[in-house]
């Protein structure tokens, strides 16, 4: 990929400020050749990959590298666009919102400081991958287990920042983390929480403050570059209780949602849980084409026959118990009477118990795998896919409805439904996952168009996305509107108060510094 | 023996899940379903990561096992690929090719393929890069 500059700076000041980049983090660590630039561009881009491209990379290795280069970019007014390890597929993966920002990879600062057993947490640095973390977790045979993401590729801290979410009792990242250290725009360091006394032992342990917590200004946000995070990680339990229900029809999530949520707000079920439509199932047994030849939507009837060939339900509903075994029991007992209310046939059961192997495959016990990514390949050529993303409250008549509405959209445009939603305590994330062949510009210019109208009406009737794509940020940031968008004056205010030169993730979530704030709405989709 | 196990990780590989579910892998007739236990990387090496002279060996198990391990997701699309192609199911695994040569492993890892995402010359430095893709390159050039 050839170079796009960053607004405002000169070839000349470019190549003035990479040479002094160059000179915090040594020669090999600026990267800034065409083939560089192609690496950090959105593998997974609804159509080109030059909407949103980086002009070059730095990798820090150091804390102290990070504020030096900060304070650069300050001088030199090149904008840095920070990622962890920049798996972020669906979502923009490595790339920066703002063309021409320089991207700031922290995949070398992957440091595991601090590991307590005992109480059940850690200290990462962001380059810490899930895999990283497991193995060091097996390495030690520590008690603990993690909560992953369906992709666990990416970072750890990376994740729990743009509010991903997993499958366990810990499945509500951005809750897990527990004091952050940060580089605010201007080079300076801070600490959240207790961390802010020199010294303090509940730094990762107390989840406030004296006076106001920051920790959540540095999630999904563009006020500086979190470099160290307490994570906490739940004790390993003794046993587990997984019970599968394959559910027959699409309107049976209502009750299913019902029957759930309040077993999730009494504590019978700990977990987040996952409840995924047919083709969830269908997307590894292999591709489209093997099941349906045609190029629109696969028609109700030929799903209908799916299902009863491949002995799918439209849903599937799992809880895992976690914990004492006669304790785990004794809730299965009471979430299988829940369900039976509703659907005669029993789930199976799978049963585990401390000193088994686990399986590889095994997210809802914290085991990291990149295997759900293979349904990239569900389309064909150089498969890809996007989440569209809005939380609505946990009870049938909001996931029954925003089922409808996104149900009706997708229709409309012609693209198959693959639809999850995960019960999270009193709301459910609805994940839409739109896929496509990015060498296929109809289908991409077709997505672009659902996933506008997907957030359009589905903002109209009263949910908001809790993420998205780069190229959808500003729409998405619109539809938060509540008196004439205070959030964003807010926002505003307080982005051009920390990062006058607006060096920092310009655009991110939205969030535009006054000195590019006339780009807000700018290189996303028509 | 080593042949046997393969093909049951590749059996089992096939009907792995895409989504947070554990597997429900059959094994053969009557017996208990294997378990596909997690298989641990090697350590990366410590020291200077642009420096050349490195083991590819270990390189591959820290950079690449997280997908290209048995049961990893590129080997499983890998496998697809493959027995579509006419070879055998275990070639789907990268470590028991023997057609691979060193610019070809080089290309894909920076240039992408398929479902596969472009690495970075942080995820892989040049000399990382260069140490894996002789590992893998048996046909050398």
């Amino acid at each position: 990929m050839k170079l796009t500059l960053p607004p405002l700076v000169s070839a000349a000041s470019f190549q003035r400020a990479l040479a002094a980049f160059e000179r915090v983090v040594g020669k090999g660590w600026v990267l800034a050749t065409d083939e560089d630039r192609d690496a950090y561009a959105d593998i997974y881009a609804p159509g080109s990959e030059n909407e949103w491209p980086a002009s070059a990379a730095i990798a820090p290795a150091s804390v102290e590298e990070i504020q030096a280069i900060v304070r650069l970019a300050n001088e030199y007014k090149t904008p840095l666009w920070p990622t962890s390890r920049g798996k972020n597929l669906g979502y923009g993966a490595n790339a920066p919102r703002m063309p021409g920002t320089v991207v700031l990879d922290l995949g070398r600062m992957n440091r595991i400081l601090e590991l307590d057993v005992g109480l059940g947490y850690c200290v990462i640095e962001p380059g810490v991958g899930f895999f990283d973390l497991y193995e060091h977790l097996q390495r030690e045979k520590a008690p603990l287990w993690m909560s992953v993401p369906g992709n666990a590729w990416g970072s750890v801290i990376g994740n729990a920042l743009d509010h991903g979410i997993g499958y366990t009792p810990y499945g509500l990242h951005a809750r897990n983390l527990c004091g952050l250290e940060a580089v605010l725009p201007d080079g300076d360091l801070m600490r959240t929480g207790m961390g802010a006394m020199h010294g303090n032992h509940s730094w990762n342990v107390f989840p406030l403050s004296f006076g106001p917590d920051w920790t959540q200004m540095f999630t999904q946000s563009n006020l500086g570059i979190v470099t160290k995070a307490g994570v906490w990680l739940q004790p390993e339990p003794e046993a587990t209780t997984v019970l599968t229900w394959d559910i027959p029809n699409e309107e049976d999530i209502g009750w299913v949602i019902d029957t759930v949520t309040p077993l999730k707000l009494s504590g019978v079920i700990d977990q987040n849980v996952f409840v995924p439509s047919w083709l969830g199932k269908l997307v590894l047994k292999g591709q489209r084409k093997d099941f349906w030849d045609r190029p629109g939507a696969i028609p109700p009837s030929r799903v209908q026959e799916l299902l009863k060939q491949h002995n799918l339900g439209y849903w599937q509903a799992q809880v895992r118990l976690y914990g004492n075994e006669a304790v785990n029991r004794a809730k299965a007992d009471v979430v299988q009477k829940a369900f039976a209310r509703h659907l005669p046939t029993p789930p199976t059961q799978e049963h585990w118990k401390l000193g088994e192997p686990l399986s590889q495959f095994d997210i809802t016990a914290g085991v990291p795998s990149a295997v759900p990514l293979q349904m990239s390949d569900w389309v064909g050529g150089r498969g890809a896919h996007m989440g569209f993303s809005p939380v609505v409250p946990a009870s049938s008549k909001h996931v029954l409805g925003q089922l409808q509405r996104s149900r009706k959209i997708i229709a409309a445009h012609d693209v198959d439904f693959y639809a999850s939603f995960t019960v999270s305590g009193r709301f459910a994330t609805n994940i839409n996952m739109l896929m496509y062949d990015r060498d296929n510009a109809q289908q991409v210019a077709n997505i672009r168009k659902l996933f506008n109208a997907l957030i359009g009406e589905t903002a109209q009737a009263g949910y908001g996305e809790y993420r998205t794509h780069l190229g959808w940020m500003d729409g998405v940031n619109d539809t938060f509107n509540f008196n004439s968008h205070a959030q964003r004056r807010l926002n505003e205010r307080v982005k051009d108060a920390l990062d006058p030169n607006g060096i920092l993730a310009p655009g991110k979530q939205g969030v535009w510094p006054s000195v590019y704030r006339d780009r807000a709405g700018t290189g996303g989709p028509a | 023996m080593k042949r046997a196990l393969l093909f049951v990780w590749f059996a089992a590989a096939a009907v792995c899940r895409a989504d947070p579910t554990p597997p429900a892998v059959k094994g053969p007739a009557g017996g208990p379903p294997p378990i596909l236990p997690y298989q641990m990387r090697t350590l990366l090496p410590a020291g200077d990561r642009q420096s050349g002279g490195k083991d590819g060996r270990v390189l591959f198990s820290n950079r690449c096992g997280a997908c290209h391990f048995p049961g990893g997701m590129g080997t499983n699309l890998l496998t697809k690929e493959r027995v579509a192609a006419g070879a055998a199911p275990e070639s789907g695994l990268l470590t028991n090719r023997k057609d691979l040569t060193v610019d070809f492993v080089k290309m894909v890892v920076r240039r992408g393929k398929l479902a596969m995402p472009r690495l970075t010359r942080v995820d892989v430095t040049d000399a990382e890069l260069d140490a894996i893709a002789h590992y893998l390159g048996k046909t050398g050039g």
